[in-house]
């Protein structure tokens, strides 16, 4: 993978941006949910190093978007490639991040073992949890700021907590390209603003984040690129283009100003 | 007699069925803990009672057919056969329609089980079915059981344990998280099938002993039980092999010496003392010490109150309060503080300052968490001497300040 180089007059290099084929690229992305469509015909690039947030009402297929992207749901059609590659070849390059509502979280493990979850892809079934593996996941810990909470069973966390253990778990993973779905839902303004951090700081290295997210007034703080999804794709593009009063009526199918407060859907 | 039994000293018969019993109650248990964390333990219902119909209607064939109709194998091969069809049952059915999966298992277990009545009556009223002792199968029976039987049984118990063990990580990875295990390429379907074929085995081979009926609770109860003293998976997997092969042990022993009762039902039994046990009297998650603790942290809560009141010296209302303080004596009998009682009240005001000054000056990020109660947590202990003293200087500036 080439890199271009932003350098300025006297040299510096002040920005590596990948080159524009360097995408998640999907085309004529549908999937259903029995006859009725839960997203219809998507096409859209968007670009590695980017921090994109994906934005629509209820129903509008954003977590199905992220699921199909990793044929969690099995798309009627489309072909999505990641980088130039099929999913299949870069499976392990790609961390997805559940929603918190969707797993039990009475299941008898710990902070470290969901944690360590995030190491099976690389491990396969026998890989020892060796001295190295157990680095990554204290590395991680102490990144989300759960150091403490290591041993401790995993429903006995707090939502904001139970969100970090999923972010570390994706950490882990050290992937390329990062799908969050919903990671502020139930989350306490701290937590939110360590997440936000960290999605930040995993963007300036260099990966590709997508993340589902529902507060309207902070989408222009949190994101440079936005996703507007209601079943169909409503705008892509540098959040200052895409995320504009139009496109959100559009979405919304009513007229909405992100910064009132009480547009938070 | 029962000491005879367990020590397995009744002769070769009893001793083969007690180690046989021992083996399957452990397997029975690891195979079904594995359903339970995939919150599916209720399936293994509709395999076992999908076994039925098979049984009759092997022995039917094979008999039809000029073999002996009463060979273990071909009575099992039969049960597997149509239990396996059971299963594919409840997934068409859960898949196809919009039935749950309750609603299927319960269809395809009852309609099963019926028909499995009918083949089963058939089979007695022929002549030569007459002594097929199928019925046996029921509810289970030590009577009889061969070598070379008890050896079908550890083998297909090792062999479904390897198993287990191998994909234990993909296995709890699909039960925790579905979407995640699918999103690292992990197929949740063949994990199902995995866990399905074990409960499967499992169940075949050891409704010789349990009975078709019972083989259900060898599945679920020593994995709930399990779930009483650990929270780690692997362990709830292990303790759920002991808590079976205890169960089978025992129960096999007790039947063994009590002429005419039959193995499964008290087999079960013991596996429900075990439950009981369990759920009364484990650490932590047990009725008992979940009681205890809930009490004692109410008597603290009434204890820290009362004290903050004769603190400030604000009256005390609440009778549960008074009593309390009065046992520890902080109060006397006419509820006037006692010497003791002031100081403690003094000590316990001045760890609520001291935390509330914390708090503030730290906004909240270094404190108890937001779902503990600091006037319950001694600051001493949780916070260095030095920090105490800084915050003793704060709060004696505070003083200063506002008496300036």
């Amino acid at each position: 993978m080439s890199n271009l180089a932003l350098v300025s007059e006297d040299g510096q290099k002040l920005e590596t941006f990948k080159r524009d084929d360097l995408t998640i690229a999907v085309h004529g992305l549908t999937v259903n949910y029995g006859t009725t469509p839960a997203i219809y015909s998507i096409d859209v690039s968007i670009p590695a190093g980017s921090l994109t947030g994906i934005i629509g009402p209820n129903g509008a297929g954003k977590s199905t978007f992220l699921k199909a992207l990793m044929s969690i749901e099995q798309p009627v059609s489309g072909h999505i490639t990641f980088h130039n590659q099929a999913l299949r070849d870069v499976r392990d390059k790609i961390a997805y991040v559940p929603q918190r509502a969707d797993v039990d979280w009475d299941f008898p493990a710990s902070v470290s073992d969901v944690v360590g979850m995030g190491l099976y892809s690389k491990m396969g079934l026998w890989g020892r949890m060796g001295k190295s593996a157990k680095q990554k996941i204290n590395g991680a810990l102490e990144k989300v700021g759960l150091t403490h909470f290591a041993d401790r069973q995993i429903g006995q966390l707090s939502g904001g907590q139970q969100q970090r253990v999923f972010l570390a778990r994706a950490l882990v993973q050290d992937a390329e390209i990062y799908l969050f779905d919903e990671p502020f839902a139930g989350v306490d303004a701290a937590t939110e603003n360590s997440i936000i951090e960290i999605l930040k700081e995993l963007q300036d290295s260099g990966k590709t984040i997508l993340v589902v997210h529902h507060d309207l007034h902070t989408v222009t703080e949190y994101f440079d690129h936005a996703l507007l999804l209601n079943k169909r794709l409503i705008s892509f593009g540098p959040t200052q283009d895409s995320f504009t009063k139009d496109y959100l009526a559009k979405t919304y199918g009513k007229p909405i100003d992100p910064l009132n407060r009480e547009h938070v859907i | 007699m029962l000491r005879d039994a367990l020590v397995l000293s009744l002769g070769y018969n009893a001793t083969l069925v007690t180690l046989g019993a021992a083996i399957l109650g452990c397997s029975a248990g690891i195979a079904g803990s594995f359903l339970y964390l995939r919150k599916n333990a209720l399936i293994s219902d509709a395999i076992s009672h999908a076994t039925l119909p098979g049984l009759g209607l092997a022995f039917m064939l094979a008999s039809s057919l000029g073999f002996d109709g009463r060979s273990l194998i071909v009575l099992l091969v039969g049960a597997g056969f149509s239990a396996a069809l059971g299963l594919m049952a409840v997934s068409w059915l859960t898949h196809m329609t919009r039935l749950e999966k309750d609603a299927a298992i319960g269809a395809v277990l009852s309609v099963f089980f019926g028909f499995g009545v009918v083949v089963l009556t058939i089979v007695q009223n022929n002549p030569s079915g007459s002594q097929a002792g199928l019925e046996g199968f029921l509810l289970g029976s030590t009577a009889g059981m061969l070598l070379n039987e008890s050896f079908l049984i550890l083998l297909t118990s090792l062999v479904a344990f390897a198993l287990l063990v191998i994909f234990y990580r993909p296995i709890t990875l699909v039960s925790f998280d579905e979407g995640y295990a699918r999103s690292i390429g992990i197929s949740v379907r063949l994990v199902d099938y995995l866990i399905l074929a074990v409960a499967l085995v499992v169940t075949v081979i050891g409704m010789k002993i349990v009975g078709l009926i019972l083989i259900v609770a060898l599945l679920i109860i020593p994995s709930v039980s399990a779930r009483f003293w650990s929270d780690k998976a692997h362990r709830i997997v292990i303790l759920s092999g002991i808590f079976g092969a205890l169960s089978g042990y025992v129960g096999s022993a007790v039947s063994a010496v009590s002429l005419g009762l039959p193995t499964g039902p008290i087999i079960v039994l013991c596996s429900t003392a075990v439950f009981v046990v369990s759920f009364l009297f484990a650490p932590r998650r047990g009725i008992l010490s979940s009681m205890i603790k809930s009490l004692r942290f109410e008597q603290t809560l009434h204890l820290a109150q009362g004290l903050l009141a004769i603190a400030q010296e604000q009256p005390i209302y609440e009778a549960k309060t008074l009593r309390i303080l009065k046992r520890k004596g902080y109060l006397r009998r006419d509820s006037v503080p006692t010497q003791l009682g002031y100081a403690r009240a003094q000590k316990t005001l001045l760890n609520e300052r001291r935390w509330a000054y914390w708090i503030n000056h730290h906004n909240g990020t270094q404190g108890p968490h937001t779902h503990q109660i600091s006037t319950l947590i001694d600051i001493e202990q949780k916070l260095t001497p030095d920090q105490i003293s800084l915050i003793d200087q704060g709060l004696a500036n505070a003083q200063e300040g506002r008496l300036a």
